[in-house]
């Protein structure tokens, strides 16, 4: 099953790559992975997606990423009621009689066009997966030309203060002065 | 107080300085010359070392911290004087030792450009550190020095490196020491555990029939070796533990069974199979102390407790996780513990142990000396205080096997990455902190040759370490593995070393060669009264093997044993 985190971070250069790369030093796939501004200014925002089956290493790199310097916390979307859905804008070259029988398909998911020249349309979709795809697939039998796709956001549902992210600073314990105890 | 108008090379000195550094290990060059220059106002503070390779400078700091429990400094220039510590920094990393390295980078401006000696350094240490900066605002350098110092020391310890580019050294500012303490949204594992979680682990220690303790690293970071000792007496709990637990518990103490893993006692890794319970501390399964993870300790409960949570479940499912500090965690849980005796257990683990000892190489006499020997003897005749720094391959095994440590911190030694080359180095890091003992590295012929250049850094500094290089004229290790795994084919690891007394000499310490092992003692002794590094080698037996032996993915039981006492005296 995939893992859906939505990690948050302190705003920082590089602070991406550090996300990245401890992901893939892990050994996890990473699906998708989008950053963004959030209510707070020097907290981005991140939505990952990862391709991992195993439930306990799920809960390993999760773990793992909240050990880093960086990450103010992590909330697993796949664990709880949330909202995980996505955006993608598809051109196709349509011909004039397809055009109502196409609109209607991207309407049945409140997609809408966005720009619509003479040789090809561009259609935005949003929603979760399931609706996105089932939409790309509904105009595979027209000529596609572009697909994009954004990649997930996800949003936990209600105010419950048990998925609320921690996101203070706190000082670090340290203990390791105690090797000079014992001398 | 008044105004400080500081450059940022001075803030470099001013901030390590009041984290209590006094020994900084470096070489510098084109990118770190203005905190050089600098460091002329702050001789009466610092001690510099110049090393002879910036991978000498890592493991320096490296050792240092290990012997000290302080933060290591090591100091570089940039692009090739910076990459040349990766090695180091990774070693740092995989054996958890808090180190800071500090790094010159090219101006700002030419940042991006391929400039000379221009390396992306933080970037490149990323997956090796806890943390890497890039200092870009002479404003933040100070602060940045400080969580620096911080991170490295807290939680899990490990190595940061500071990047500072030559104009930021340049630059100045009023100086202001940043007062308040530093905070990190993330890296802060909680001190205690939860009393669920203690009394979860009480409720399985006192119903275990067949428990054993795995004694971590952890146990020397967190100083919980006095808790231990406790837990393990309190309910008759034999000891296991891993090369960089060595020495957690003392060797002497009768629930000490010995180490644990691919060259650990027969006995111990009998016992961690046929446990019912096994109790980790602040150790985290690596594959070398495990074996075969599908097979190992099959009918046992699991409680793993390490400050790092991501440790928890990442190789061994654990029936109760605990990530905290150690030593707070065993207060917590003592109380909670009853009294017992198991005595059913203690005398099966008894009966394997009886078994290897019988086949022991240092109680036989033999025409050629033996690695094995030699190391006993060191013991001996250091009546097991010496702190020892050990390099990578057989002779580490054997240390491991046969020098008692009876106190914490006085084994060295690069357990996680293995780099061979550490020892030297990082006994002369050591030197800097623990004066009052004894300090005896052990190295290969092969593994010395990689950092022999750290001997002139040794007799500059009059370093009070004793070299002893087990001479076997093979990468050891690697032959073992040819022998049994690859039909004896000997590819490339039979090796040439130089005349050791000749390099003594020319470096200008003193050198002693011992063939026989009737020799040994008055070497030692006499080697020990000698203020300052001295070297000695001791020519071996070139096809000894390290047993017993797990190969690498087998079942952590299924040992290839010592063999029999009469095979040695035959040959």
């Amino acid at each position: 099953m995939k893992q859906t985190l939505i990690v948050f971070v302190q705003d920082e250069p590089g602070v991406l790559n550090r996300i990245s790369s401890h992901i893939r030093r892990r050994n996890f796939n990473i699906e998708s992975l989008i950053a963004g501004q959030t209510e707070r200014k020097d907290i981005t925002r991140m939505t990952v997606v990862l391709n991992e089956p195993d439930r306990t290493k799920q809960r390993t790199v999760v773990n793992s990423l909240k050990e880093l310097i960086d990450v103010y916390d992590v909330i697993d979307a796949t664990e709880i009621d949330s909202h995980i859905r996505e955006y993608a804008l598809v051109k196709v070259a349509l011909k004039k009689d397809d055009l109502n029988a196409v609109n209607k398909i991207v309407e049945s998911v409140h997609g809408k066009i966005i720009d619509g020249t003479s040789d090809a349309t561009i259609f935005e979709l949003t929603g979760y997966e399931k609706e996105v795809e089932s939409v790309i697939k509904a105009l595979e039998k027209y000529d596609i030309l572009e697909i994009v796709r954004s990649g997930k956001v996800a949003m936990v549902a209600g105010n419950s203060s048990k998925h609320q992210p921690e996101l203070t600073k706190s000082e670090p314990n340290w203990t390791t002065s105690r090797i000079l105890e014992s001398y | 107080m008044k105004k400080r108008i500081l450059t940022g090379a001075e803030i470099i000195w001013e901030c390590i300085i009041r984290e209590g550094v006094d020994v900084v290990f470096g070489y510098p060059g084109g990118a770190i010359l203005p905190a050089y220059d600098a460091l002329n106002n702050y001789r009466d503070k610092i001690h510099h070392v110049l090393v002879r390779h910036e991978q000498g400078a890592t493991h320096m700091a490296d050792g240092y911290a290990r012997a000290s429990g302080k933060v290591g400094v090591a100091m570089a220039t940039s692009g090739p004087g910076a990459t040349n510590m990766v090695t180091g920094i990774a070693t740092a990393k995989l054996d958890s030792i808090p180190i800071v390295c500090i790094t010159g980078q090219v101006p700002k401006a030419a940042i991006g450009s391929d400039a000379f000696q221009e390396v992306d350094i933080s970037g490149t240490v990323l997956p090796v550190t806890k943390y890497s900066y890039l200092v870009m605002d002479i404003y933040k350098l100070a602060s940045t020095i400080k969580e620096a110092f911080a991170v490295a020391r807290s939680g899990r310890p490990g190595p940061v490196l500071i990047d500072i580019p030559k104009d930021v050294q340049n630059e100045t500012i009023e100086f202001v020491y940043p007062d308040e303490p530093v905070k990190l949204p993330g890296n802060n594992s909680p001190l205690e555990a939860s009393e669920k979680h203690i009394q979860d682990a009480a409720d399985l220690i006192n119903n275990a029939k067949k428990p054993v303790i795995l004694a971590g690293h952890g146990i020397l970071l967190s100083g919980a070796s006095q808790e231990i000792i406790q837990l393990a007496e309190t309910a008759s709990i034999p000891i296991g533990w891993t090369l960089l637990g060595a020495g957690s518990v003392p060797a002497s103490h009768p629930l000490n069974m010995g180490m644990m893993g691919m060259h650990g006692e027969f006995a111990v890794n009998n016992a961690i199979q046929d446990a019912d319970l096994l109790i980790a501390c602040g150790m985290r399964f690596d594959d070398r102390v495990t074996g075969n993870i599908k097979t190992y300790s099959p009918d046992s409960k699991k409680i793993h407790i390490d400050i790092d949570p991501s440790e928890i479940n990442k190789n061994i499912p654990v029936d109760v996780g605990i990530s905290c500090d150690l030593r707070t965690a065993m207060t917590q849980l003592l109380p909670h513990i009853s009294r017992k005796q198991n005595n059913e257990w203690i005398k099966t683990i008894s009966g394997w142990q009886s078994e290897s000892l019988g086949r022991d190489i240092i109680n036989v006499q033999t025409d050629t000396l033996y690695g094995a020997q030699v190391i006993r003897d060191i013991w001996k005749e250091t009546n097991g205080d010496a702190l020892i720094v050990t390099d990578v391959g057989q002779h580490q095994m054997l240390e491991a096997q046969y020098y008692d440590h009876e106190e914490p911190n006085t084994l060295l030694t690069s357990g996680g990455l293995g780099t061979m080359g550490y020892s030297l180095p990082a006994a002369i890091g050591a030197s800097f902190s623990r004066q009052n003992k004894d300090i005896f590295v052990i190295v290969g012929d092969g593994s010395i040759q990689m950092t022999i250049t750290e001997l002139a850094t040794a007799v500059q500094e009059n370093a009070n370490i004793k070299i002893a290089i087990i001479n076997n004229g093979y990468l050891g290790m690697v032959r073992q593995w040819q022998q049994l795994f690859y039909d004896a084919r000997y590819t490339e690891t039979p090796i040439s070393s130089p005349d050791y007394l000749k390099i003594a000499e020319a470096y200008g310490l003193p050198g002693y060669r011992v063939h026989k092992r009737k020799e040994i003692p008055g070497v030692i002794q006499e080697v020990k009264k000698i203020k300052g590094p001295v070297l000695v080698e001791f020519v071996v037996e070139q096809h000894d093997m390290v047993y017993p032996m797990v190969p690498a993915g087998a079942d952590l039981n299924a040992m290839i044993s010592r063999p029999k006492n009469k095979q040695f005296q035959e040959a």
